[in-house]
């Protein structure tokens, strides 16, 4: 099971267009990886996104409805690249029922937690448990504290959530969209955990 | 079933020779006489001219004939204690008989006594300021700020009681769902006075309709387990006032579905609020469009003009996208529909359009990127979701793809790839660009003389202006202000296609002010024209000091029209027969014809 990016149409029998999840095979140098970001309303999963694939911060709210589609390509040092196909769900309560419609076939959930409240914190324990239960096998799992430039307002410590992650075999990064503070570093570490595609010679179809 | 305009009309005729009693008062019409109609059928112009007058309502100052109180056409009581009016309605006229448990007698009784603890509630909203136009009327967005403010007030607040309308949404328990003004959760005290007049009420097998407050008017609506109420002075009719409260509750379904109810059957303390977490915005906007949106009262939809060619290469590709598995696809510009098409046998009604086109439009995070959503369209289906697909081409363009699949997602984004390109190559999106800048109808550019039918306007609707050495000399008399013969601005309402089309505001109908108070004059026609009970209305003839309002009702369409005060009632009538001329010359533009999902 290395291809990560292969995963989504064998767990659901979604209608696949020719320019669909599917459209542009993964190979071993330009991978395709659909990404999912799940976290309470608020705590700026749209703001990291937005920060990554336009790098622009909007500080007025605009809440997430449903949820909203992006996609980002990055180059890798050892001239991989990597496209994100991104899920950006709507944190409000009304639609925690349909994640799973979202996270299904996600080689990567990053988990977002604002630290100035640890209500959220809290709230994203509860998406990585889902996760571990209902989640694609050998998901990659990155929990992030956003708001990092607010450190004066922080209610979660560092050491928390570094402790966290580490129990449950996540990557962990506190980010802040607003100053741009690790959000590549975010997604490059994430491209570096991805499992790799086996070469060529081995299974390449579905 | 959920399309409420049936094309049968034509069938009905075909199979009777005799004129039926429709089509003899859709041929009688204004005229210059006041006198009634002389009820004598002219069949060869009978939809395109207005000759006989039938009712004639002259006012000389702002007070309304009209005292709407309660759902006409149901049994109705009333009491009058201590300045609080309530109307009762039975559901069924029947159950007024032995089995009821209301006596004659009840309504004033149980009024006297809910008065009082009503009184605390309602009577205190005293004396409003206009405050609310400042922040309330213009049709243009950037004037308008959307969501929720004076977050700060509670019932206490004077400010809070000077706000000119509110609207409630609260459960049967008393719990507030939502609040125009102010905080839920701190109007707790308040929501509980409204429910327990709606629970005293109801528990003696009636419910509350309207109470009347001085010049407030309060108006419920009750939902299953959710209540709506509006307090309002604006001295809109109670029909209007409801039909608010409607949609304020298919825009509730349209987020949530009407299963929402069952958290009620699990739990009647429930507190919905959070599930309608971040929506504040949708619900204002919605609440704002009941202000400047005729769609609110018309129950139909408007189309961004045109040329027939374009709507068709729109149209085409939506069609070719519907069958392919998709429910609705719709095209739109802010609120004017460019094209929509429905699957086989699917319909859709022009309130659910409404609703959704305001829920995209008020949702700031649609613009940002393409979105997947789960969405009910309460006229469609108020149980189920649909998921809905929805892509801004530019800032005022979008299409939305609904499917009854959660699987989707990248079907749709195909489908939207391929209408982007044929919008691209078609210049469909640059035409739309084009007719945003140009406006739609003008009253100035009102034709003079009949135009050739088949005749193109293009490239503008108002290409045929009147000659400034007009024969009429309408100019003349009207000093170049509004249209010929003192036309100020008007409505159309095709019953058939379920689409209306309104010209554009101009002076003297140019600050929001006088916008909004046009609005409400056609409001309160709207609503006395479709009055039941009270007999066919077809046309009516009405003089205040702000305007001479016209309407004419067939059942074809209607026309709602407004003049200068000092209009003359002739040259009035012989113009509204030119404006619906008119809009049959340009209906090609103007209208989405021809594969209309109505007409499955
Ligand atoms: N100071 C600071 N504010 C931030 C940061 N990221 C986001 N915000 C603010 O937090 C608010 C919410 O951000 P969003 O990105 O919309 O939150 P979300 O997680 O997408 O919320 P939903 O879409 O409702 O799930 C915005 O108004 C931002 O201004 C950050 O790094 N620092
Ligand atoms: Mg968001």
């Amino acid at each position: 099971m290395g291809c990560s990016s292969s995963l989504p149409d064998r767990s659901s029998g979604r209608l696949v267009g020719p320019n669909g999840e599917n459209g542009g095979a993964s190979d071993a140098k330009n991978l395709r990886v659909k990404l999912v970001l799940l976290g309470d309303s608020g705590v700026g999963k749209s703001c990291i996104v937005l920060r990554f694939v336009r790098g622009q911060f909007d500080p007025t709210s605009k809440v997430t409805v449903g949820a909203s589609f992006l996609s980002q390509t990055i180059a890798l040092q050892d001239s991989t690249t990597v496209k994100f196909e991104i899920w950006d769900t709507a944190g409000q309560e009304r639609y925690a029922a349909l994640a799973p419609l979202y996270y299904r076939g996600a080689a990567v959930a990053v988990i977002v937690y604002d630290i100035t409240s640890p209500d959220t914190f809290n709230k994203a324990q509860y998406w990585v448990k889902e996760l571990q239960k209902h989640g694609t096998p050998d998901i990659v799992l990155a929990l992030v504290g956003n708001k990092a430039d607010l450190h004066e307002k922080r209610e979660v410590s560092v050491q928390d959530g570094m402790d966290y992650a580490e129990k449950n075999g996540m990557f962990f990064i506190e980010t802040s969209a607003k100053t741009a503070d690790n959000i590549n570093q975010l997604f490059e570490e994430i491209a570096k955990r991805l499992p790799r595609p086996a070469p060529p010679s081995s299974s390449q179809n579905p | 079933m959920t399309s409420e305009t049936s094309p049968s009309v034509s069938g009905d005729e075909a199979s009777d020779p005799k004129p039926s009693p429709e089509d003899q008062l859709a041929s009688l019409a204004l005229s210059e006489t006041d006198g009634p109609a002389s009820g004598s059928p002219r069949e060869n112009n009978r939809h395109n001219e207005i000759e006989s007058a039938e009712e004639e309502v002259q006012t000389n100052s702002a007070a309304p004939g009209l005292a709407v109180v309660e759902n006409s056409g149901e049994a109705v009581r009333r009491g009058r204690i201590g300045g609080v009016l309530w109307a009762r309605t039975n559901s069924e006229p029947e159950a007024d008989g032995p089995e009821s448990p209301s006596s004659s007698g009840y309504a004033g009784e149980r009024g006297s006594s809910s008065a009082s603890s009503a009184g605390s509630g309602i009577y205190e909203i005293a004396e409003v300021r206009d405050d609310e136009v400042v922040d309330g009327v213009s049709d243009s967005q950037a004037a308008w700020v959307p969501g929720k403010r004076h977050v700060d007030e509670d019932d206490a607040s004077i400010s809070w009681r000077k706000r000119k309308k509110h609207y409630f949404i609260l459960s049967n328990s008393g719990k507030p769902i939502y609040s125009r003004h102010g905080d839920e959760h701190k109007l707790a005290g308040f929501s509980a006075t409204l429910q327990a007049i709606i629970s005293f009420v109801e528990n003696g097998g009636d419910r509350v309709k309207l109470v009347r407050a001085g010049k407030h008017q309060v108006v419920f609506l009750v939902k299953g387990p959710i209540y709506l109420v509006c307090i309002s002075c604006t001295e809109e009719p109670y029909e209007s006032l409801r039909m608010q409260l409607e949609l304020i509750y298919g825009q509730m379904l349209l987020i949530l579905t009407k299963s929402v109810n069952r958290c009620f059957e699990k739990n009647p303390k429930f507190d919905m609020t959070p599930l309608l977490g971040g929506t504040d915005v949708v619900f204002s906007s919605l609440i704002h469009s009941f202000s400047w949106n005729p769609a609110t009262f018309l129950h139909a939809y408007t189309c961004l003009p045109l040329a027939y060619a374009t709507r068709q290469a729109a149209g085409a590709i939506l069609q070719d996208v519907a069958d392919s598995g998709v429910l609705f696809a719709i095209l739109m510009c802010k609120h004017k529909v460019i094209s929509l098409v429905g699957a086989q046998k699917a319909s859709l009604h022009p309130d659910d359009i409404l609703l959704l086109s305001n829920f995209v439009m008020a949702s700031e995070s649609f613009r940002t990127s393409e979105s997947f959503s789960p969405i009910c369209l309460p006229r469609y289906n108020p149980m189920a979701f649909l998921y809905a697909y929805v892509h801004y081409f530019d800032i005022d363009t979008y299409l939305m793809l609904l499917t009854t699949s959660s699987e989707a997602f990248y079907h749709l984004k195909d489908c939207r790839i391929r209408i982007e390109m044929v919008l691209l190559k078609s210049s469909v999106l640059s035409e739309i660009q084009r007719s945003m800048l140009d406006g739609g109808m003008r009253v100035e550019e009102l034709p003079l003389d009949p135009l050739p039918r088949s005749g193109s306007f293009s490239p503008h609707l108002g290409q045929h202006t009147l000659p400034t050495d007009s024969p009429d000399g309408f100019r003349e008399l009207y000093g170049g202000i509004g249209g010929p013969a003192g036309l100020w601005h008007f409505i159309y309402r095709s019953i058939f296609l379920d689409q209306y089309v309104s010209s554009e505001f101009s002076a003297p109908i140019s600050s929001p002010r006088q916008q909004k108070r046009l609005y409400r004059a056609y409001q309160k026609l709207y609503a006395s024209m479709h009055e039941r009970g009270i007999g066919p209305h077809k046309t009516q003839f009405r003089r205040d000091e702000n305007y001479v309002l016209l309407c004419w009702v067939t059942q074809d369409f209607e026309l709602y029209a407004a003049f200068d005060p000092l209009a003359d009632k002739a040259l009035a009538i012989k113009t509204c027969n030119r404006v619906c001329q008119w809009v049959k010359d340009v209906e090609n533009e103007i209208f989405l014809l021809g594969a209309s999902p109505f007409s499955w």
